[in-house]
């Protein structure tokens, strides 16, 4: 029974970083409307930055905001050099762009960082014991960092004014540029937010395991099958999705092996597809 | 001839049967395929599989083109008529699975150490003489898929991918179902991928699961992009480009020994993502200019 | 052929843009549906073609309920439909856009393209008289051989009306067949609109354009947000109260 409750919990665990990164895709998704691969190597670049950041300022508060800054910086600049050029393009010509730039940032963190795994030096402390059940301390730091993110996603998203207008954008872009809501303020913010978030995944990501150029890449399919899954557009559906296939995945593991952990997202993605394209979520989207 | 330009020949055709099935696909369909690589492995295994136990040559590389094609059979049951981005996801996310399949089933793939000692397609000649002979081969695939490309293009069934291409839903209106269509299209790029991958396979006469990662899949993509998309004479163009630049890099590397392989396989990745970017804004007809115009 | 629309509704949340719409068209007739921009037409058109899945209603075609049939199906049950900004082949001439509309096309496939190539060539060459006698009842000779995508508005229409007739439908529905096209096309529009008429065809047009459309059809529905609000002979129509505001009210021109 412990085995199954801790199984669970580290399901939980891995399901709030897949969960931040489907909120990074889901974000994008609703507002500049396309699949963005370079989600994954975004969160890659965040724990570099963090990394960097920990070692020169010898703090991991600090080191972690590099790391923040970092994701989000890359995302308003890929929005700027990239993606705006090609807003008024088929959504295949921004994946296909996204897709270089993951592998355009993924060789600069080769180049820059070498292709050795690199470690966070994080304290080292005793398990709670909590019903039988062993909680590292750590793990309860990255799940209130994970909410914390999500609710200041949420503030933003409907709290402040330039929220409604993303919100406006995402539930009909064709409208709100007739009622001459400005894209410019409503991009930089939608994209330095993505950013942020992915950093965010990737910095978490990087402290529980190992922090290499190649860990984003592969984060990739199951960021997509949470946006999928929890209804494209919908930041709380993300995270729910996220939880989800991260709980399944654990739980899957003694009987699928290790390996093909990665399986099990590629397979909630198909089926979520097939059966209930909008998600757990989703608004009826309108015809293409 | 110099054995190096054999050598950059035959792994030039083995990339040119991919970009064809690709150019198929994506140029004269509009089918975003971003898992190519995963039937190049699926051919790749099998012919390796079936000759290093005893098949000869000639039955498992027919085998091999078969058994990509069946492999691309599911992938399009399920997601053929998802819209297009959702189509390109599932099937990079199949490519991935099928490496899995191939790091994980051992007792099948040999799991991370992979087939050694897969054998020549002619195991009765040696050295320069083995080199051409695998080039006369190769070159007859691709000889053979270039016709059978100009046939299709020329064809009815040529006019209605080109008509997906341009507008799926007046497909619709007309009382033809584009998933039909996409299906063949899938499965025939599928079907050469395989080939080429048993091509790929008997001429390294090694593979391992790392060689069958997705950034091949959006080499070839690069390929077909600078080509000009929708021309065959634009993927063959494509093809040399990508060869010379992949061939310059291990220049690169003569001159400059101090760079580490690893570098320079990031360099690599740095530049087909660049090149992929800079395309896909400024250039995304292509080289060659407007795929209209084959 | 009869067509019998039946109660077409399509919510988007609480907003209902089609309100149980019945039309009823009987013996391969001229039937307009006509209303102010945003009235739900063009939604109705998509409901009964299949391209977009209703909340309710059903159709049928010749006696036959449509049911839940895909957009493909109820084109091959021979309702063709046109679209309000025309959807040429683009890149494709005129002449292989016609090519391509024509129904059962043994060479669409790939193993009769590689292994039965003369029963292909056989059938292009027939196909391909058809073709000849479209073009020249649409008088679209002069272009035949240019990109469609090319053309002006109004011959994108007329090539859109040529493809529907080279797929054999019994009906043909127009989403606003004279919008943008100048009024010596449109009487001409209008007087092969008749024609195909007198040969069996039944239509169902959406216009703006009352003048023209009155003096065509033999019917007429009038649509206000969602709702049928009239219908029955033009000239009736056009003078009924409650039309007339609609219209007015509605900014129509």
């Amino acid at each position: 029974m412990t085995g199954f409750a801790e199984l669970l919990l580290s399901g939980v665990m891995s399901g709030l970083i897949i969960g931040l990164a489907g909120l990074a895709v889901t974000l994008v998704f609703g507002i500049a409307r396309f699949s963005n691969a370079a989600t994954g190597d975004t969160m890659t670049l965040g724990a570099y930055g963090a990394l960097l950041g920990t070692t020169l300022t010898g703090s991991l508060i600090f080191g972690g905001l590099v790391g923040l800054l970092a994701g989000a910086l890359a995302a308003v600049l890929s929005y700027v050099l990239v993606f705006r050029q090609l807003a008024n393009r088929s959504p295949i010509s921004s994946l296909l762009a996204s897709i270089g730039l993951a592998f355009f940032v993924r060789a600069g963190l080769g180049l820059a960082f070498g292709h050795n795994q690199s470690v966070f030096q994080l304290d080292i402390v005793r398990p709670i014991r909590f019903l039988d059940l062993r909680i590292q301390p750590n793990d309860l730091k990255f799940a209130a960092i994970a909410l914390v993110t999500l609710v200041i996603v949420f503030i933003i998203l409907h709290m402040t004014p330039i929220g409604r207008r993303m919100r406006a954008v995402a539930d009909n872009p064709l409208l709100a540029r007739v009622s001459g809501i400005a894209p410019r303020p409503v991009m930089f913010t939608l994209w330095a937010m993505a950013g942020a978030v992915s950093a965010i995944a990737g910095i978490i990501l990087g402290m529980k395991t190992v922090v290499s150029p190649e860990m984003g890449w592969d984060m990739l399919l199951p960021a997509f099958a949470a946006a999928v899954l929890g209804g494209i557009g919908h930041p709380v559906g993300a995270i729910v999705g996220g939880l989800v296939i991260g709980v399944a995945q654990e739980l899957a593991t003694p009987f699928v092996g290790f390996t093909y952990k990665i399986a099990v997202s590629f397979i909630v993605l198909l089926l979520v597809l097939l059966v209930r394209p909008r998600g757990m979520f989703g608004r009826v989207e309108g015809v293409r | 001839m110099d054995a190096y330009l054999i050598a950059i020949a035959i792994v030039s055709g083995i990339y040119l049967l991919l970009a064809l099935g690709l150019n198929l696909q994506f140029g004269l369909t509009g089918l975003i395929n971003f898992g190519h690589v995963g039937f190049f492995c699926v051919g790749a295994y099998t012919s390796a599989i079936l000759s290093t136990n005893g098949v000869p040559v000639a039955w498992s590389l027919l085998a091999a083109a078969l058994v990509g094609m069946l492999a691309a059979w599911p992938l399009g049951v399920i997601s053929i008529r998802l819209r297009e981005d959702y189509f390109a996801i599932a099937s990079l996310g199949f490519s991935e699975i099928v490496r899995l399949v191939a790091t994980s089933e051992g007792w099948l793939t040999n799991g991370v150490q992979g087939i050694a000692g897969i054998p020549r397609i002619f195991s009765g000649v040696t050295g320069q003489s083995q080199a051409i002979a695998m080039l006369a081969i190769v070159t007859v695939f691709c000889v053979l898929a270039i016709l059978a490309m100009r046939r299709i293009v020329r064809s009815p069934f040529g006019r209605m991918i080109e008509a997906i291409r341009d507008n799926e839903e007046a497909v619709k209106s007309l009382g033809k179902d584009p998933a039909g269509f996409k299906m063949q299209v899938l499965l025939l790029g599928s079907m050469l991928a395989g080939l080429s991958g048993a091509l790929y396979a008997h001429y390294i006469g090694y593979i391992s699961p790392d060689q069958f990662i997705p950034f091949i899949t959006f080499q070839i993509w690069m390929a077909i992009i600078m080509g000009g998309v929708g021309r065959i004479s634009g993927t063959v163009a494509g093809v040399i480009i990508l060869m010379v630049f992949l061939e310059g890099s291990r220049f690169l590397r003569d001159i400059a020994p101090f760079i580490p392989e690893v570098a320079m396989a990031s360099i690599r990745l740095g530049a087909i993502g660049l090149a992929l970017m800079l395309f896909t804004i400024y250039r995304p007809q292509g080289l060659m200019g407007d795929y209209t115009k084959r | 052929m009869t067509l019998e629309i039946k109660e077409m509704s399509k919510a988007y949340g609480g907003l209902t843009v089609v309100d149980r719409v019945s039309i009823t068209m009987e013996d391969a007739d001229i039937i307009g549906v006509i209303g102010p921009n945003g009235a739900g037409k063009s939604t109705l058109f998509s409901l009964v073609t299949g391209f977009l899945d209703g909340n309710g209603g059903d159709v049928v075609l010749d006696g036959k309920p449509l049911g839940n049939a895909s957009a493909v199906e109820r084109a091959q049950a021979g309702m063709v439909r046109t679209f309000q900004v025309p959807r040429e082949f683009a890149h494709m001439t005129v002449r292989e856009n016609l090519m391509a509309a024509a129904p059962g096309q043994g060479g669409e496939n790939l193993i009769t393209t590689f292994f039965r190539p003369a029963s292909v060539a056989r059938q292009e060459k027939e196909i391909a008289g058809k073709v000849e006698e479209t073009i020249r009842f649409l008088k679209l000779g002069v272009v035949a051989d240019t990109p469609a995508g090319r053309l002006s508005g109004g011959q994108k229409k007329l090539l859109e009306l040529g493809r529907a007739l080279m797929t054999g439908a019994k009906l043909i529905m127009l989403d606003e067949p004279f919008a943008g096209v100048n009024p010596v096309l449109i009487e001409e529009l209008s007087q092969k609109i008749r024609e195909l008429n007198a040969r069996g065809i039944g239509f169902l047009i959406i216009e703006h354009d009352l003048g023209a459309l009155s003096k065509l059809v033999s019917k007429l529905y009038v649509m206000d947000r969602g709702k049928l609000i009239a219908s029955g002979e033009p000239a009736a129509v056009l003078s009924d109260a409650a039309v007339r505001e609609a219209y007015i009210g509605g900014g129509a021109n």
